[in-house]
C-alpha cells in the first residue's frame, strides 16, 4: 500500500487533509497506523484570529466553512507543534499561505529544515480570506510565481493545492508543475453560499464559504482526473472521501493518493477505515499491491 | 473520548415539543461531568454530527433533551426504542463545581435545562444547597423535571411562576450556573459576570479540529465551544460577537 508522491515514500495512500486534522495533536480515536501522511491546518507567517462566527453551515451532502485560516503563525508552529512531529512514524507537510508571493518564500524559508517539517502544500486556493489564497490559485502566471518563490527557498517536497473554481484546472497544473512542484493536490472547496430565511442574510458571517463534504465528491473526480491528464507529476485526489470505495474512484480516475477531510469531522477513524478499506478492496480483487489497480487516465 | 453504536432506551415528554431521550453509552455514563455533551450521528442521516448536552447519567445509560429544531434533530426525535445512534464523548470541558461554596443556583431557558441535572448532582456532591431556576416562555414550554432543594419558575407570559425572565426571577448564590439562549446567557453575564455558563453554537467535529464553534472572547481572539468550552466564564465571552440566534439546519 505504500506510494511514493515526488520523492517521497508514504506507507500508505490515505492523508490527513489540511485544516481537518488540526495540527495532529487533536483528533482523537484515529488508529494512525494507517496514515500516509498528515498536512496541518494552514498557516500563515504571522498569527491570525480567523473569521467571526457563524463560520460553518451544514448543506445537504456537504458543509460550508469560513474559518478564514485561524492560527498561531510560524514561530508558534516550530515551537510547539514541529518538536511533535519530528517524532511521529509519518511525515507532516505544512500547509502554508501568505499574501504575496515573496511572504510565501519567507515562510518557507522559516520553516525550511525545522525537523519535524516534512514538506510544503501550497494553498493557492483558500476561498476565506480577503488576500492571497484564491487569487493566486486562478491565474496561472501568479499560480507560478508563488510556486517558484517556494521552490527556490528549499529542497523538500513543494506539493500545490489547486482550487476548482478555475475554466481549465489543466492549464493551471501545468504552469505549477512547471514551476517546480512535485505533486498537485486536487482540488480545495468550491465557494458556496446559504441564506438565512429567518434573518434574510447570509448563514457565514463571511457571506461565502468553502463547500465541502460527498455533495462535491463527483466534481472533484473529474477536477483531479484533468489534473492528472494535464501533468506527469502525482496528483493526490481530495474532496468527499466518506469511504474506501470513494478513495478508490480517486485513485482509478488517476490520482496517486488521497487526502480524507471533512469525513474526519463525522468519524474520527474515518482514514483508518478508509486505508483499510482500499487494502480488503485489493485483496478481493486479486491485485497484489496499489500499484497493480487499474487506472483510467487517457493522456491529454 | 468514546465512539458508541448506543441504541435508544427509554424517551419521555417532558414539555411540548421537548422529550428526553435515552441511551446506552455505559463508557459515557461512567465518565461524564456536568456540562459535558455527546456528538450524535444518524446513518443514513444529516452530514455532521448534532451536539446534545448530558442530561443525566445513570450506570449505563446517558439522556439527552431533545427538540426537533431541525431536520436533524427531526430524525433524532423519530427514532424507536432499540434504534441505534452514534454517539462520540463525553466532550468539552463542564462546569467545575469544587468543595467550598454552600449555595449553587442553576438558571436554565428553554432546552437549557440540558446540563442542569447534572450540575445539581455535582454541586450536591460538593456541598452545595441547589436552587433550580427554569425560565420559558408559556407553562407548556417548562420542563416538568426539576433538581434542585428550592424550585422557581419564570415565564415571559407569566402562565407559570414568576412573569419575566428566569435571570431576573433567580436568587443570588454563591456559584450560579447558567444554560440557554445567547440572549439569555448575556443578561446573566451582566448580573453575574463570574457566573459558568454552558454555550451553544454551530458545531462542525466536535472534537477541537475543524474550528467551526468559534466562541469570540473578550480578551480578543477566539476559541472552541467544543474543547475550551462549551462552559465559560460569563465575563470572558464577547457577548456582543456572539450570534444571538442560531437558524438550524434547514436544507440539510
Amino acid at each position: 500500500m505504500s506510494v511514493v508522491i515526488g520523492g517521497m515514500r508514504l506507507r500508505g495512500p490515505v492523508l490527513a487533509a489540511s485544516g481537518t486534522f488540526g495540527y495532529g495533536t487533536e483528533v482523537p480515536l484515529l488508529e494512525r497506523r494507517a496514515l500516509g501522511a498528515m498536512v496541518s491546518k494552514g498557516i500563515f507567517l504571522r498569527a491570525r484570529e480567523g473569521t467571526a462566527p457563524p463560520r460553518i453551515a451544514e448543506t445537504p451532502s456537504g458543509m460550508l466553512n469560513a474559518i478564514g485560516l485561524q492560527g498561531p503563525g510560524a514561530d508558534a508552529l516550530i515551537s510547539d507543534y514541529a518538536p511533535r512531529w519530528a517524532e511521529w512514524d509519518f511525515p507532516v507537510l505544512v500547509n502554508i499561505n501568505g499574501e504575496s508571493a515573496s511572504e510565501y518564500g519567507e515562510l518557507t524559508a522559516r520553516l525550511d529544515g525545522i525537523p519535524g517539517v516534512a514538506g510544503f502544500e501550497i494553498n493557492i486556493s483558500c476561498p476565506n480570506v480577503e488576500q492571497g489564497g484564491l487569487y493566486f490559485g486562478n491565474d496561472p502566471r501568479a499560480a507560478a510565481a508563488v510556486t517558484e518563490a517556494v521552490r527556490k527557498r528549499t529542497k523538500l517536497p513543494v506539493w500545490v493545492k489547486l482550487t476548482p473554481m478555475v475554466s481549465d484546472i489543466g492549464v493551471i497544473a501545468r504552469a505549477v508543475e512547471s514551476a517546480g512542484a512535485d505533486a498537485l493536490c486536487a482540488i480545495n472547496t468550491f465557494v458556496g453560499m446559504s441564506i438565512d430565511l429567518n434573518a434574510y442574510r447570509p448563514r457565514l458571517s463571511f457571506r461565502t464559504g468553502g463547500l465541502s463534504g460527498p455533495a462535491i465528491r463527483p466534481l472533484a473526480i473529474h477536477l483531479a482526473h484533468q489534473a492528472a491528464r494535464a501533468v506527469d507529476i502525482p496528483v493526490i485526489g481530495i474532496g468527499g472521501i466518506m469511504r474506501a470505495e470513494d478513495a478508490l474512484e480517486f485513485l482509478v480516475a488517476g490520482c496517486a493518493a488521497v487526502q480524507v477531510g471533512t469525513a474526519t469531522f463525522v468519524n474520527p477513524n474515518a482514514i483508518a477505515e478508509v486505508h483499510d478499506g482500499i487494502a480488503a478492496f485489493l485483496d478481493s480483487r486479486g491485485f497484489s499491491s496499489l500499484s497493480s489497480l487499474p487506472r483510467y487516465l487517457p493522456r491529454d | 473520548m468514546f465512539l458508541l453504536d448506543a441504541p435508544i432506551t427509554s424517551k419521555r415528554q417532558v414539555a411540548r415539543g421537548m422529550f428526553v431521550i435515552g441511551l446506552h453509552a455505559p463508557e459515557i455514563a461512567n465518565s461524564v461531568r456536568a456540562g459535558q455533551f455527546v456528538n450524535l450521528a444518524l446513518s443514513p442521516g444529516p452530514l455532521l454530527r448534532r451536539p446534545f448536552s448530558v442530561y443525566r447519567a445513570s450506570a449505563d445509560h446517558i439522556e439527552i433533551v431533545l427538540k426537533a429544531v431541525g431536520a436533524g434533530t427531526a430524525q433524532l426525535l423519530a427514532l424507536e426504542l432499540g434504534d441505534r445512534a452514534s454517539c462520540l464523548g463525553p466532550l468539552g470541558r463542564g462546569f467545575e463545581l469544587a468543595a467550598g461554596p454552600q449555595t449553587a443556583v442553576l438558571v436554565s431557558g428553554g432546552l437549557g435545562v440540558a446540563p442542569m441535572p447534572l450540575a445539581a448532582r455535582d454541586a450536591r456532591a460538593a456541598g452545595m444547597r441547589v436552587t433550580w431556576v427554569h425560565g420559558a416562555r408559556t407553562a407548556a414550554e417548562l420542563c416538568a423535571e426539576t433538581d434542585g432543594e428550592t424550585v422557581i419558575w419564570a415565564t415571559d407570559d407569566g402562565s407559570q411562576g414568576t412573569a419575566g425572565t428566569a435571570v431576573a426571577a433567580a436568587p443570588d448564590a454563591e456559584v450560579v450556573l447558567g444554560c440557554g439562549p445567547n440572549r439569555m446567557l448575556a443578561a446573566l453575564a451582566e448580573r453575574w459576570p463570574a457566573a459558568q455558563v454552558a454555550l451553544e453554537t454551530y458545531m462542525g467535529c466536535g472534537t477541537g479540529v475543524c474550528l467551526g464553534c468559534a466562541v469570540p472572547l473578550k480578551g480578543g481572539g477566539f476559541d472552541r465551544a467544543c474543547k475550551e468550552g462549551p462552559v465559560y466564564r460569563a465575563a470572558d465571552v464577547d457577548w456582543s460577537a456572539l450570534p444571538t440566534h442560531l437558524s438550524y439546519a434547514v436544507t440539510a
